[in-house]
């Protein structure tokens, strides 16, 4: 008796312990928060929690009438002089440590700044990008974004301007006069993104994407040139892999990768609005075209040219086969020339990796000037948090990142610059002569589905390359998924 | 001692602190996701009172019955393979292995105390296939079964298996040890008297040893349940709950539900699902316990 008792016990406080993680699951991500939000009192947290939803909407629709007659009246204010020193403590959310990539920068940006204010005070805050979605989805329920957070554009951003939780930056820098520094490329790329005619976040890179690969494999296999027109391209991996060469290199573990190769063709063959128009239900994911693209991604995968394995290999493994020789071809986004610039990963050397954009299939549905573009993670601003003081900082910030960018990292924001890096490197000036190429933009593959849809393309597609699943069953699965959130 | 245990007050002072603190982290969250089940969208953002909606929701949806069958095999199989293994590892220390048993049980031990992403790195590289052959397709590739050769935690119909025998390896060191312990206690003069009878060793094992070791084993099978059934942190390790939806279990998808794809309301149903479930599988292996008092 005494063991069931214990058995009873024991079980079930595992049972309950489970469970207990589930449903304190959105209250346990609120610790790192408090500690940067202590004055939030810890009520809101989590009882209020339910509460504050409902009053959030509310409180948010007053708050627009109140800012709009605000702005009227701030209208007025002049942003042009000399900065009038206002005191704030700016609270900046951000993925990306402070000795790291964007993390750099932003930092950069506030030290300098606080030279210009010295009233003003930042405290960074650190949030792994996974749990990024997460951690600012529980900030909205507490009704506590920072001053300043690093976001993910398309879906996930709409749901914050759908919920009024997020400044309209078009319309700020209009007011601040700033509007000009922001290059008109990222602005149309955001507008897209977000499906509205102003933007609501602030790019923080300008990324074109496409093929990379190893130059001494195409000699060895016969190939001359880079592939322009799709057959090309088909022809030139069939070289490739009669010549003993693995022609792709795919992080089909990382998902995201093998999906983009499905966007290339998809894009190519119906247009660069085919993914936006499937999302909105104007065309199946299901149509004949779309399947037709994991089809073919389907059949490369049939005739090995991913290798052994495919989904076992994540991006950086992948990217490193590129640079050694054990693999031709790799697509990947701009940002890979910083490992190509590493010399110790690099084992191909300062010329050895060339870049081509996705081959065209259509000169009339898609041509080559296209280029699948974005714009990285970006940065909005808590609309509840906005004030004179923060107009100030993201004038200084828009107009001096630019050129932060191009002196430290040689890298392009989305921000005119006006200096030069000293020491650009071969892989750093092909990026930016591609991203001058570019005549106009298309977007990924999940760019217009909400997490559920990109979920179901990004697991699935495993599938689809290990021939498990038709690609008829895996567009299928796709077209369930939307129908399935449809339904909220 | 029994005027105070039977005075009601102090009953009181002893459970009543202890009481308020279990409910509020345990029993109040587990309420608090019942009411949330009631819900869709995610607080603070499209929060709004659905009824049984999601109830209703959750019987059409092919993604959670996936996961649910994923997380049946996985308990079935991890089950058997922990508890029984652990229970022959045992045998054979008590029987065979008594001399070098400190060493053994230190080498069997050892996986238990390995952090779980640690083993998942581990495994991972076991199992490799690009861009080398890994330490398993590697021995298949010398003895000649280059064949057999494949990526084992890239296709859905070897990852689950290859992350039970992971789950397996790391586990069954555990049971051993318990259920060692509980071999130990079984004094040598029954065991002797069984042989003396002319017990061979099956018969030693089903109508001696058997019996006795059911309360343990049964304390065995209700640790290894509650570990299989949240299964979440290795399948994240190993497989990321790929390939496809191959390794990704009820736990995993709710997690995804609530807080990937915003649906809190729709998660906190899936857990309550988890919730009956554990109800349920605790209820079946007591049903073993009740079958000792006819003994």
């Amino acid at each position: 008796m005494k063991k069931k008792v214990l058995a009873i016990l024991m079980s079930s406080t595992m049972i309950l312990g489970t469970l207990a993680g589930c449903g304190g699951g959105a209250e346990s991500t609120e610790a790192p928060a408090e500690t940067a939000t202590e004055e939030a009192s810890e009520e809101t947290t989590e009882v209020a929690a339910a509460e504050t939803s409902e009053e959030t909407t509310e409180e948010a629709a007053e708050e627009t009438q109140e800012t709009e007659a605000a702005e009227e009246t701030a209208a007025t204010g002049d942003f042009s002089g000399e900065d009038p020193q206002l005191e704030k403590d700016f609270h900046i959310l951000s993925i990306w440590a402070e000795d790291n990539d964007n993390g750099v920068l932003i930092n950069n940006i506030c030290k300098a700044y606080q030279e210009v204010n010295p009233n003003f005070t930042y405290e960074y805050e650190l949030v792994s990008s996974d749990d990024l979605r997460q951690k600012v989805a529980t900030l909205v329920a507490s009704n506590d974004l920072p001053d300043m957070f690093v976001y993910e554009s398309g879906k996930p951003i709409v749901d914050l301007i759908e919920a009024d939780q997020i400044v309209d930056i078009g319309a700020m820098l209009e007011e601040i006069g700033s509007t000009d520094f922001v290059t008109p490329s990222a602005t149309s790329l955001l507008e897209t993104l977000s499906g509205t005619d102003t933007i609501y976040d602030l790019p923080l890179g300008l990324n074109v994407e496409g093929f990379w690969y190893n130059k001494a494999l195409f000699e060895q296999a016969g190939i001359t040139e880079a592939p322009a027109t799709w057959d090309e391209f088909e022809e030139d991996l069939a070289k490739l892999k009669d010549a003993g060469i693995q022609p792709l290199s795919c992080g089909a573990a990382d998902k995201w990768g093998a999906t983009r190769l499905i966007n290339a063709y998809t894009v190519r063959s119906l247009g660069a609005d085919a993914l936006k128009n499937a999302a909105e239900g104007k065309t199946s994911y299901t149509d004949e075209g779309y399947v037709a693209a994991a089809a073919k991604v389907q059949e490369w995968a049939d005739k090995g040219y991913f290798g052994e394995g495919v989904n076992t290999v994540d991006m950086n493994t992948a990217g490193s086969m590129l640079m050694t020789g054990k693999s031709a071809i790799f697509y990947n986004g701009s940002w890979f020339a910083s490992n190509l610039n590493d010399e110790s990963a690099n084992a191909a050397g300062e010329d050895g990796i060339g870049f081509f954009n996705i081959p065209v299939v259509d000169e009339s549905v898609s041509a080559i000037d296209s280029y699948s573009m974005n714009c990285g993670n970006i940065l909005c601003l808590s609309k509840a948090k906005e004030d004179e003081a923060t107009k100030w900082f993201v004038k200084y910030f828009v107009e001096h990142i630019g050129d932060e960018a191009m002196t430290t990292q040689g890298s392009i924001k989305g921000y005119t610059y006006s200096t030069q890096a000293s020491d650009m490197t071969a892989y750093t000036k092909l990026v930016l002569d591609e991203i001058g190429k570019a005549q106009s933009a298309f977007t990924w593959y999940e760019a217009t589905m909400n997490s559920e849809i990109s979920d179901a393309a990004q697991s699935n597609v495993q599938m689809l390359l290990s021939g498990e699943m038709t690609p008829e069953d895996y567009m299928q699965s796709i077209q369930d998924a939307a129908d399935m959130s449809a339904l909220e | 001692m029994k005027k105070v245990l039977g005075n009601k007050g102090a009953i009181g002072l002893f459970v009543i602190p202890a009481l308020i603190l279990y409910s509020i982290i345990v029993i109040l969250p587990v309420l608090w996701s019942f009411y949330y089940s009631f819900f869709s969208g995610s607080p603070g953002l499209k929060w709004e009172f659905s009824g049984t909606k999601n109830y209703i929701q959750i019987l059409s949806d092919k993604n959670f019955r996936n996961s649910l069958i994923v997380n049946l095999k996985y308990i079935g199989i991890v089950m058997i393979g922990q508890v029984g293994g652990g229970l022959l590892m045992a045998l054979m220390f008590r029987f065979w292995l008594r001399r070098f048993k400190n060493i053994v049980r230190t080498i069997v031990f050892f996986p238990v105390v390995l952090p779980t992403v640690a083993v998942g790195q581990l495994f991972a590289k076991i199992y490799e296939i690009q861009p080398s052959y890994g330490l398993l397709n590697s021995i298949l590739n010398a003895v000649g079964l280059s064949a057999l050769v494949q990526p084992w935690i890239g296709q859905a119909s070897t990852a689950l298996g290859a992350l039970e025998v992971m789950d397996i390896w790391t586990g069954i060191g555990f049971h051993s040890i318990i259920l060692y312990g509980a071999l130990l206690d079984i004094p040598d003069d029954v065991i002797e008297a069984g042989r003396i009878d002319g017990c061979n060793g099956f018969n030693l094992f089903r109508h001696i040893l058997a019996p006795l070791l059911r309360p343990m084993i049964i304390t065995c099978m209700v640790f290894s349940f509650s570990g299989t059934v949240k299964l979440f942190e290795s399948a994240l390790a190993l497989t990321n709950g790929g390939p496809g939806n191959a390794t990704r279990s009820l736990s995993m998808y709710m997690y995804s539900v609530a807080f990937t794809y915003n649906k809190v309301g729709y998660g906190s149903v899936i857990a309550i699902f988890i919730f009956l479930l554990c109800i349920t599988g605790s209820k079946i292996i007591n049903l073993f316990d009740k079958k000792e008092s006819y003994y």
